[in-house]
């Protein structure tokens, strides 16, 4: 387990700038929005919420889309896949870092909440439950980003995540069935765009569906990446 | 002796299937044993396979066809690579310092705490960077990286070194230092698997030797015998003419000219028939870059 949790620090510290603006961001916003008339307009916290929480995913689309790609680009991950280290934690350590990035965005956005949104009459229990579903879309996201980049460019990666994220949403929209439950990102993010506690049950089994999904990718990349030739050049 | 490193019919090929680009066969059947305790030099033009080979090792690859077993074990296995140290061609680092780096490859390598501290330390004084310690990797020269990159996989006490281009930035001051390192490890019983273009270093410090060309090992052989010619053989003369022999140098009194070694017996014979006093003959001496032209040129033309 060390070696993924070194992976996954050094992933951190790999992006600790984008990570800063991201946290830089939420702190900006939150101050603007706890020292306004929040009572007056909350329709406006909401959005800004709304978009924050955007934010973090699209950011968790592109960490996994280019992680691989950068290490290959940069040749640096011959040093590191020359140790004692198997593609399976390499994987699992890259995803950690992901997880951790967004865990402390996650954490940034939890303590603004908590500070700003029960002011604006939303219980600050139902944020947190809120967050963590979005902590586990934006996962999937990366993870399915990142299972796309081992064989695809990582602009490819990109719209093939978002295809897969999008179709079973349309299909959802188009034929009233339950598709967008196939791959639940949307659905369970649609909870976090309401600031609802509606159907939190069923957003209770999306989540744990998708932490399944999750494992079942990093399982599909690790076994993927195990045949990738990492030493060609990729440009 | 226990083979270290072995390749059995190994063949890789890039490009070709769904690829808009030729297949190119980088490894064609080949084959090779590197023996526990040696210094051995993998030399080669660009585009020989060399880095193949290295890359198929460690795992950064897979054959396409043949076997390969590296400290006994196949290929690829990561707990195999806990016992390897490793440093590339144009060696790439995360920007950090250098301890830190070098502490984060061990720890990569299941190494930990005081140990892990000490050995850093110990390493990068090996390298000559101990006063660098705590100086980011980013602000390094080629040549500090390069003896950075070195450190990193000498950290974990690797029982194999396999290193691709080690001095080829550096000057000759950190030369040296690697040279001496290198006939250091193999002191300690460590084995070294070297690919280098500089074959002067590769002559000064490797047991044995390997050429390749065109993804094949055109030559093997122990570098003392490879650079003494079986076939040719160095004569040294005196009180004859110049002109006597064919290709023969007069130079401070003495005439020295190269002669097939199947008619040594009889050029003494005629030297002496001539009144002439025989001063030596040795093998001919040949340098690796004699060889290392003559392998790829003969293929080349044979191509």
């Amino acid at each position: 387990m060390k070696p993924v949790w070194l992976i996954a620090g050094n992933f951190v510290r790999e992006q600790r700038w984008p990570i800063a603006i991201l946290l830089g961001w939420v702190a900006l916003l939150s101050a603007a929005a706890g020292f306004s008339d929040l009572r007056r307009s909350p329709d406006d916290v909401f959005m800004m919420f709304q978009q924050v929480a955007v934010y973090i995913l699209v950011f968790s689309l592109f960490f996994g889309a280019s992680a691989i790609r950068n290490e290959l680009r940069t040749r640096r991950i011959l040093a590191v896949l020359s140790k004692g280290i198997s593609r399976r934690q390499y994987i699992a350590g890259l995803l950690l870092g992901i997880v951790t990035a967004v865990v402390v965005y996650c954490l940034a956005l939890g303590a603004a909440g908590s500070w700003v949104l029960p002011q604006a009459g939303v219980p600050a229990a139902r944020f947190w439950f809120l967050l963590l579903g979005l902590l586990t879309a934006s996962l999937l996201t990366a993870c399915l980003a990142l299972f796309f980049s081992i064989f695809l460019h990582p602009l490819l990666a990109t719209g093939a995540t978002m295809v897969s994220v999008g179709v079973p949403l349309l299909a959802a929209a188009i034929w009233k069935s339950p598709w967008a439950a196939v791959i639940p990102v949307y659905a369970i993010l649609q909870g976090f765009l309401d600031l609802s506690g509606h159907d939190a049950a069923l957003r209770g089994w999306m989540v744990l569906l998708a932490w399944g999904e999750t494992g079942v990718l990093w399982l599909a990349s690790a076994w993927l990446f195990s045949w990738k030739d990492v030493a060609v050049a990729v440009e | 002796m226990a083979a270290v490193l072995e390749f059995e019919e190994v063949s890789k090929h890039y490009g070709g299937g769904f690829s808009r680009r030729p297949p190119v066969r980088a490894l064609d059947n080949f084959c090779l044993q590197v023996e526990a305790g040696e210094i051995f030099g993998f030399l080669g033009p660009n585009g020989a396979g060399k880095t193949t080979a290295i890359h198929l090792a460690l795992g950064f690859m897979r054959a396409n066809s043949g076997r390969g077993r590296m400290l006994g074990r196949p290929f690829g296995e990561a707990r195999t690579r806990r016992r390897v140290g490793f440093l590339a061609e144009n060696v790439a680092l995360y920007h950090r310092p250098a301890l830190h780096l070098v502490q984060f490859y061990g720890a990569l390598n299941g190494m930990g705490g005081t140990p892990l501290r000490q050995r850093a330390r110990d390493v990068l004084e090996l390298v000559k960077l101990g006063s660098d310690a705590e100086r980011n990797v980013a602000a390094f020269s080629r040549g500090m990286l390069q003896r950075i990159g070195l450190a990193q996989a000498l950290v974990n006490n690797p029982e194999l070194l396999i290193l691709d281009e080690p001095t080829s930035a550096l000057d000759p001051i950190a030369r040296v230092i690697i040279r001496e390192l290198l006939l250091r490890l193999k002191r300690e019983g460590k084995t070294v698997f070297l690919s280098s273009h500089l074959l002067s270093e590769v002559e000064l410090v490797c047991d044995r030797v390997g050429v390749m060309h065109q993804g094949r090992l055109a030559r093997l052989g122990k570098t003392a015998d490879l650079l003494h010619s079986r076939e040719q053989t160095q004569v040294v003369a005196r009180g004859i003419a110049a002109g006597a022999f064919p290709g023969a140098v007069a130079s401070d009194g003495v005439v020295s000219f190269t002669i097939a070694t199947a008619s040594q017996r009889q050029v003494l014979e005629q030297i002496w028939s001539l009144g002439g006093e025989v001063v030596s003959v040795n093998p001919l001496k040949r340098s690796l870059e004699q060889i290392f032209l003559e392998v790829t040129q003969a293929r080349g033309e044979g191509a």
